[in-house]
C-alpha cells in the first residue's frame, strides 16, 4: 500500500477562538499504480488533507503513514516520496519551462535523472513550442502544463495533481490524462484532485467525495453512482407544450416549459426507445436523450442533498 | 542525494527564475552606492575630509541593509503572496538549504555596487580608505545579519506589515542612523535605540575594516550582530518548518 490515512482530524482555530473543522475522521487508502479521485467543492477540506499527507501540516489525531512509515515522523522523507503539482500557478518568472522541469529533475532523482525524459514530456504534451521560453511570457494553459511535467518528472511513489487541467485546453487534456495513466504502469499512484467532476470520472480508479471536511462516500465511480441511484434518465423537447402521455414504466417525471425529463429502471431503455421514436414520427416529439445517472449528479445530490433534474 | 547537490540546484533554480530582475536590482545597487557617496556631497556643501570618509564608508553599509531589508522583504512578500512560498515548502530539500542558497544570490547581487561605488569615491576623494583583511568576515557578517533579519521579519509578519516596516528601515537607514553621520549627532534616545538595533553596528564593523587607521569596532558591535543574524535566520527557519 502506497498511502494509509487514518482517522485524521484537523481543526483550525480562527480569531476570537472560532473552530473550523476541515479534516473530520478521514480515513483513506490508495494502493499503488492506483488513481484516486478526491472530488469536493470549495473549502471541502482536499488542500488541508493533502498538505497533511505532505508533512506540512500536523494532524490534531489520526495518522499518515507513507510507505509503511508515518509521516508525523519524517516529513522531510514524505516530501521526497510526493511530488506536488500546486492548485495554483506556479511563478516561473524568468524560466524557461525546459530549465524548470530539468531543476526539478535533477533536485528530485539526483545523478539518476534523465534528460530524455523532458524531451519526451514535452513531446507527449506537445509543449515544443514554449519548451524555451520564458514562463512570465507563457498562457495560462502552459504554464500549467509546466507546473505539471515538475511534479511527473521524477515522480517518486505518490503524485498529488490539485486540478491539473485548469486552463489546458481540451486537446491537450486527453494527453495529459495518457501521461497521468502511464505514470501509473511504474506502480505510481495519483492522487487528483478536483471539482471537475465529469473529466475525474473517466481517469480514476477509485474516488472520495469529500464535503465540510467528511469523507461521504468511497469506492470505484460505478460504486459511488449505485449508491445514489442506478436509473437511467431520458429528457425530451416538446414539439409544442401540449400534454404528453408518459409510459406506464416512467418512475417520476418533471416538465420545464417543453423540456421533459423523466427516470426509468435500466431495463425499460429499449421499449423507452421505442417509445420515444413513435412519438418523433408523429411529431410530437422534435429530439430525445437518453444517458445514466453520471458521477457529477451522484456528487450533486451527496454533497447538497438535493435530487438532480428530477 | 546530499545537501551539496541540492544546494546546486536550488541555487540555479531560485537565480535562473529572477535572472532578469537580478541585472536590475545590481544596477540600481550601483546607481545608489554612488548617490549616497556624490549626492551627499552636494547636500554639504564643502564637506571636510573627516565628512567624506563617513560618507564613503557608509555606502556599502547602506547598499546591504537596502538589500537585506528592503528588496529582500518585498520579494518574499510577493512570493508570499502569488504561491511561491508554499511550493517550495513541498521541495525534497532540507529548508535551509533553500535559505542558504538565497543568501549566497543577495550577497552576490550586493557586491558589485560596493566595489563600484568605493572605486569611484576613492578616485574621486581620495577619502582615506585603509582596509583591512577583517574586510571579508566583516561584509560576510553585516551581510547575514541583514539579510537574515529581512528574511526574520518578512516570513513571519504578513506581506503588508513587512513592507510598512522596509518603507521606514529606507528612511531611517538614510536619515536617522549613524551610517553617514558620527553617533552623537543624534538625540539621546535616539542613541540608546541604536545600541541596540543592529545598523549601528553595521556601520561601526564596516568602517573599522575600510578605514582602519581612523575607526574601530568595539566587541560589542560585533556581538549584537551575531544576535541579530541568529535570530533573523532562527526566526526563518522556525517559520520554513513550522506546520
Amino acid at each position: 500500500m502506497t498511502l494509509d490515512v487514518k482517522s485524521v482530524t484537523k481543526v483550525f482555530t480562527g480569531r476570537r477562538n472560532s473552530k473550523m473543522v476541515a479534516n473530520d475522521n478521514i480515513s483513506l487508502r490508495i494502493q499503488e499504480g492506483e488513481i484516486f479521485g478526491l472530488l469536493g467543492q470549495n473549502g471541502a477540506g482536499k488542500t488541508t488533507l493533502v498538505n497533511q499527507i505532505l508533512g506540512l501540516i500536523t494532524p490534531d489525531c489520526g495518522d499518515i503513514t507513507l510507505l509503511g512509515e508515518s509521516v508525523l515522523g519524517s516529513p522531510a522523507r514524505a516530501r521526497s516520496i510526493c511530488s506536488v503539482q500546486p492548485q495554483s500557478q506556479v511563478p516561473l518568472g524568468f524560466l524557461t519551462p525546459k530549465q524548470a522541469v530539468t531543476l526539478m529533475g535533477k533536485m528530485r532523482a539526483g545523478k539518476k535523472f534523465d534528460p530524455k525524459r523532458v524531451e519526451m514530456l514535452f513531446e507527449e504534451l506537445d509543449m515544443g513550442e514554449w519548451a524555451n521560453k520564458e514562463g512570465e511570457k507563457l498562457s495560462g494553459g502552459a504554464k500549467r502544463l509546466t507546473a505539471f511535467c515538475m511534479a511527473v518528472i521524477a515522480p517518486g511513489k505518490l503524485v498529488i495533481l490539485d486540478e491539473p487541467t485548469n486552463d489546458v485546453d481540451p486537446v491537450r487534456r486527453r494527453y495529459l490524462w495518457q501521461v497521468i495513466r502511464n505514470l501509473t504502469n511504474d506502480g505510481t499512484s495519483v492522487i487528483l484532485v478536483t471539482h471537475n467532476v465529469l473529466e475525474a470520472e473517466k481517469a480514476v480508479d477509485r474516488v472520495a467525495i469529500i464535503h465540510k471536511g467528511k469523507i461521504l462516500k468511497q469506492g470505484t465511480p460505478s460504486e459511488v453512482k449505485s449508491s445514489v441511484s442506478n436509473q437511467m434518465r431520458m429528457e425530451l423537447s416538446l414539439a409544442s407544450e401540449s400534454e404528453l402521455e408518459l409510459p406506464n414504466w416512467a418512475l417520476s417525471s418533471h416538465k420545464n416549459g417543453s423540456r421533459f425529463i423523466f427516470a426509468m429502471n435500466p431495463k425499460d431503455v429499449s421499449q423507452t426507445i421505442e417509445w420515444a421514436k413513435g412519438h418523433v414520427d408523429t411529431g410530437l416529439i422534435m429530439d430525445y436523450s437518453l444517458s445514466p445517472t453520471t458521477i457529477e449528479d451522484a456528487y450533486i445530490e451527496l454533497t447538497s442533498k438535493k435530487a438532480v433534474g428530477l | 542525494m546530499n545537501l551539496l547537490s541540492h544546494y546546486k540546484y536550488v541555487f540555479q533554480m531560485q537565480f535562473l527564475r529572477n535572472a532578469g530582475f537580478f541585472v536590475f536590482m545590481i544596477l540600481i545597487q550601483i546607481l545608489i552606492s554612488i548617490g549616497i557617496v556624490i549626492g551627499f556631497t552636494y547636500l554639504i556643501p564643502d564637506p571636510d575630509a573627516t565628512t567624506i570618509l563617513f560618507l564613503a564608508t557608509g555606502a556599502p553599509t547602506i547598499i546591504l541593509i537596502f538589500t537585506g531589508l528592503v528588496i529582500l522583504p518585498q520579494q518574499v512578500g510577493t512570493a508570499k503572496t502569488d504561491g511561491y512560498m508554499e511550493f517550495m515548502r513541498t521541495w525534497p530539500v532540507n529548508r535551509g538549504v533553500i535559505l542558504g542558497a538565497d543568501t549566497t544570490i543577495w550577497l552576490i547581487i550586493t557586491m558589485p555596487g560596493i566595489i563600484i561605488s568605493s572605486v569611484i569615491a576613492h578616485f574621486m576623494f581620495n577619502p582615506g580608505y585603509d582596509i583591512s583583511w577583517t574586510i571579508v568576515p566583516a561584509l560576510l557578517m553585516i551581510a547575514l545579519t541583514s539579510i537574515g533579519v529581512g528574511y526574520g521579519f518578512s516570513y513571519l509578519l504578513s506581506p503588508t506589515t513587512s513592507l510598512a516596516i522596509s518603507q521606514i528601515v529606507v528612511f531611517g537607514a538614510l536619515m536617522f542612523s549613524p551610517v553617514n553621520f558620527p553617533m552623537e549627532r543624534l538625540p539621546e534616545w535616539l542613541q540608546t535605540l541604536h545600541e541596540v538595533l543592529p545598523i549601528y553596528s553595521m556601520a561601526e564593523v564596516m568602517r573599522a575594516s575600510l578605514a582602519a587607521s581612523t575607526f574601530e569596532a568595539t566587541a560589542g558591535n560585533y556581538i549584537t550582530l551575531l544576535i541579530w543574524c541568529v535570530l533573523g535566520y532562527g526566526g526563518a527557519i522556525f517559520i520554513l518548518n513550522k506546520k
